[in-house]
């Protein structure tokens, strides 16, 4: 399962709000994956979350896999929204 | 130790066997040509298990195992790579596109003579044991004893040119048989033996034009001469088998190149080559004889430098010449001090050292140089530090100095060091007396107390760095994270450590390791230690809005970075005066990782004070591991 999002936040995806991605995804068994910009990384270490260096306007990809990917999207969904 | 391990271990640092064009290796060194250099983590390279040192040398990555490991690893780097061994020829010509020709040629003395040093050893240590046995027993010089040992210990250098000859066809592809032939013609006993300087003087001529005139004379005690008539023969021979049909192959081919190269050798290349070398001898032992020891000084400083571009190979020609001409080998004792002063230096840096790994590395290695094997001291740590190679350099010349102006001198060749005792007992047919041996082993001592000092007064140690441990990256007041005035950082959503409120604007490594992440805005630098900490460090809060406004990058992403170097610079002042808290955390990003992570600073911190410490999981009784 996967959503697409374009990066609203004027900063991109920095320290704080990565911590915050990688904490949601950490809730999940799912294989969560974030790809923008042609790059993959794994939702759940924040230095591979931050070293895609996602900017404003980018469009990241969050894909989920496993039992509970439907959970894992939405909540996903929900933390991306509200902080980026 | 794991030979696979190290090999796996190898395998990767260097990006895989794609990346790999030809492996060998020689008495102490895995020998690699790689294709694509920026793939190589030296870092990681280095921290395989047994490797003593890692260094890229004449197109080649070079990474010391030492002698008896380096074959082993060998074995298993082939098995893995899934790759042919290769001989050293094939890695040489594979990095000949690296080289330049003076290089080439003076690899190529060296290839030559490493495969016949043991015999040279032998025949150096039985003519030293049998010039010390004449010394104790009275009479024994004019016994047949003597001459039946004094055979055995004379036999290789008596002919040397044979051995010559055979290793060089080994390494230019030649028929070594043949190539023993063309040894043998150059001191056949029916020419005028070379040694013999009276009968060199009324030989024979066999015919002259104007000043050049060729005379039937042996070339025994040479070298060089008989690497290039070998040359020469091992490139006829292999232009003939390609044109020369198989069933004539028998006939022609030897036939043609041995006597082609006896041509050759005889008329050419020994008239022109034996001179040459005269002179290139002459000029060494000029260099050597500068008065007041000057010579030997400036031989023993430079003498390690040589040692590591690999040229030494060509001093065993010098030592050669000397004994050929009939003296001592003044050479060797220069030699000797340079090899034991970068051992001394090895040892200051063994003793110095709080680093582990490095002072059970530095021991052995000081100990080798003193058996006269010095690759793993200057490689394995000298170098690495580049002063105690330094103070080597300054024991050697202060050694030489002394050598020189002693005259001290050998027997023989190709041992140094404290086996070098053998060859510089007194011996008579050289002249050399009871305080040769006692100026010997002051050469030694001089040189060896020299570097020690210099090595010990001026090598710096590294910080200590363990691997479970991440050291202050910055210098201020440290603080509990649950204090940050960041509710992301305070709840522990980018992982655990603790934060800083920095006095200076300044942010070092806090291990050895790899820059991870660095954000374009610079304020935040993530870093991986070697052994898998990621440590986070954000420079103030909400800084990202600054845009790398009063930040400076000294790194970027993928450096390899070493404990306690600079990664960016801020004017914390600036950041201030923007109304920025340049509180700046220090976290632990994958605190998940370990069961713990202690904070063990409070209060004042400064560069490189231990701040925090990860704790391992137990590892979990697993079924494999159960089995096992």
């Amino acid at each position: 399962m996967k959503f697409e999002y374009a990066i609203k936040d004027s900063l991109g995806i920095h320290a704080r709000p990565a911590g915050l991605l990688v904490a949601e995804a950490k809730k999940y068994k799912s294989a969560v994956t974030i790809e923008a910009k042609g790059k993959k990384a794994d939702a759940k270490r924040i230095f591979a979350v931050m070293s895609l260096g996602v900017k404003c306007g980018d469009v990241i990809n969050v894909l989920c896999e496993g039992e509970d990917a439907e959970a894992a999207i939405a909540g996903m969904k929900a933390v991306v929204e509200a902080n980026l | 130790m794991d030979y696979k391990a190290s090999a796996q271990g190898v395998l990767e640092a260097i990006g895989g066997k794609e990346n790999i064009i030809s492996a060998a290796h020689c008495a102490t060194r895995l020998r690699l040509v790689i294709a694509d250099n920026s793939k190589v983590n030296k870092e990681q390279l280095e921290n395989v298990d047994g490797a003593k040192g890692v260094f890229e040398a004449s197109g080649q990555l070079q990474i010391i195992f030492g002698t008896g490991t380096v074959n082993k690893v060998f074995d298993e780097f082939i098995a893995l790579a899934g790759i042919e061994a290769g001989t050293k020829e094939d890695v040489k010509k594979a990095a000949a596109s690296k080289q330049n020709i003076f290089l080439r040629l003076i690899k190529t003395l060296g290839d030559v003579f490493v495969p016949i040093l043991p015999a040279i050893v032998a025949s150096g240590l039985l003519m030293g044991l049998l010039e010390g046995m004449t010394n104790v027993i009275p009479g024994m010089k004019e016994s047949n004893w003597y001459t039946f040992f004094h055979l055995m210990s004379s036999a290789a250098l008596t002919f040397l040119p044979i051995l010559i000859a055979v290793s060089s066809a080994r390494v230019f592809g030649g028929n070594m048989f043949l190539g023993a032939v063309v040894g043998m013609i150059m001191i056949h006993p029916d020419l005028v033996n070379a040694w013999n300087a009276e009968a060199v003087e009324s030989a024979p001529v066999l015919f002259s034009i104007g000043a050049y005139s060729v005379k039937l004379v042996g070339y025994q005690g040479h070298v060089i001469p008989v690497i290039l008539s070998v040359w020469v023969m091992s490139f006829v021979e292999k232009k003939l088998h390609k044109v020369v049909p198989e069933i004539l192959d028998l006939f022609v081919v030897p036939l043609a190149s041995v006597l082609a190269s006896g041509i050759v050798a005889l008329l050419i290349v020994g008239p022109i080559f034996g001179q040459l070398e005269t002179w290139v001898l002459q000029g060494a032992s000029w260099l050597i004889s500068v008065p007041f020891g000057i010579g030997g000084f400036f031989v023993g400083a430079i003498y390690a430098p040589t040692v590591v571009a690999g040229v030494h190979h060509m001093y065993n020609l010098i030592e050669q010449g000397f004994l050929s001409n009939g003296g001592a080998n003044v050479w060797m004792p220069i030699a000797t001090a340079v090899n034991v002063a970068q051992g001394a230096a090895a040892l200051a840096v063994a003793l110095k050292t709080r680093n582990k790994k490095l002072k059970s590395m530095a021991v052995p290695a000081a100990l080798s140089a003193y058996m006269g094997i010095t690759e793993p001291a200057i490689f394995g740590v000298n170098i690495r530090y580049k002063r105690p190679f330094i103070a080597g350099m300054i024991g050697g010349a202060v050694g030489g100095l002394f050598a020189a102006l002693t005259h001290v001198g050998a027997s023989a060749y190709g041992v140094t060091g404290i086996f070098g005792i053998l060859i510089t007992v007194p011996n008579s047919e050289l002249g050399l007396g009871v305080w040769n041996l006692v100026n010997y082993i002051l050469t030694m001592l001089i040189a060896s107390a020299a570097a020690f000092v210099v090595s010990f007064i001026w090598f710096k140690d590294d910080a200590p760095c363990e691997k479970d441990k991440v050291y202050s990256p910055l210098k201020g007041k440290a603080i509990a994270l649950t204090e940050v005035k960041d509710e992301t950082f305070a709840a522990g959503v980018l992982g655990q450590g603790f934060a800083v409120l920095p006095e200076t604007g300044k942010v070092v490594a806090p291990f050895n390791g790899k820059v991870t992440t660095l954000f374009e805005t610079k304020h935040a630098v993530g870093v991986t230690s070697d052994s898998g900490i990621e440590v986070l460090i954000h420079v103030g809060l909400n800084t990202v809005a600054l845009e790398g406004k009063y930040f400076t990058a000294l790194v970027k992403e993928g450096d390899t970075v070493r404990i306690g170097q600079t990664l960016l610079t801020f004017d914390q002042k600036a950041i201030a005066e923007a109304e920025y808290d340049t509180t700046t955390p220090v976290i632990v990003t994958n605190a998940d990782d370990y069961a713990a992570v202690d904070v063990l600073c409070k209060g004042k911190v400064s560069f490189g004070e231990e701040v925090l410490r990860t704790e391992e999981k137990k590892a979990e009784v697993t079924a494999e591991s159960a089995q096992a």
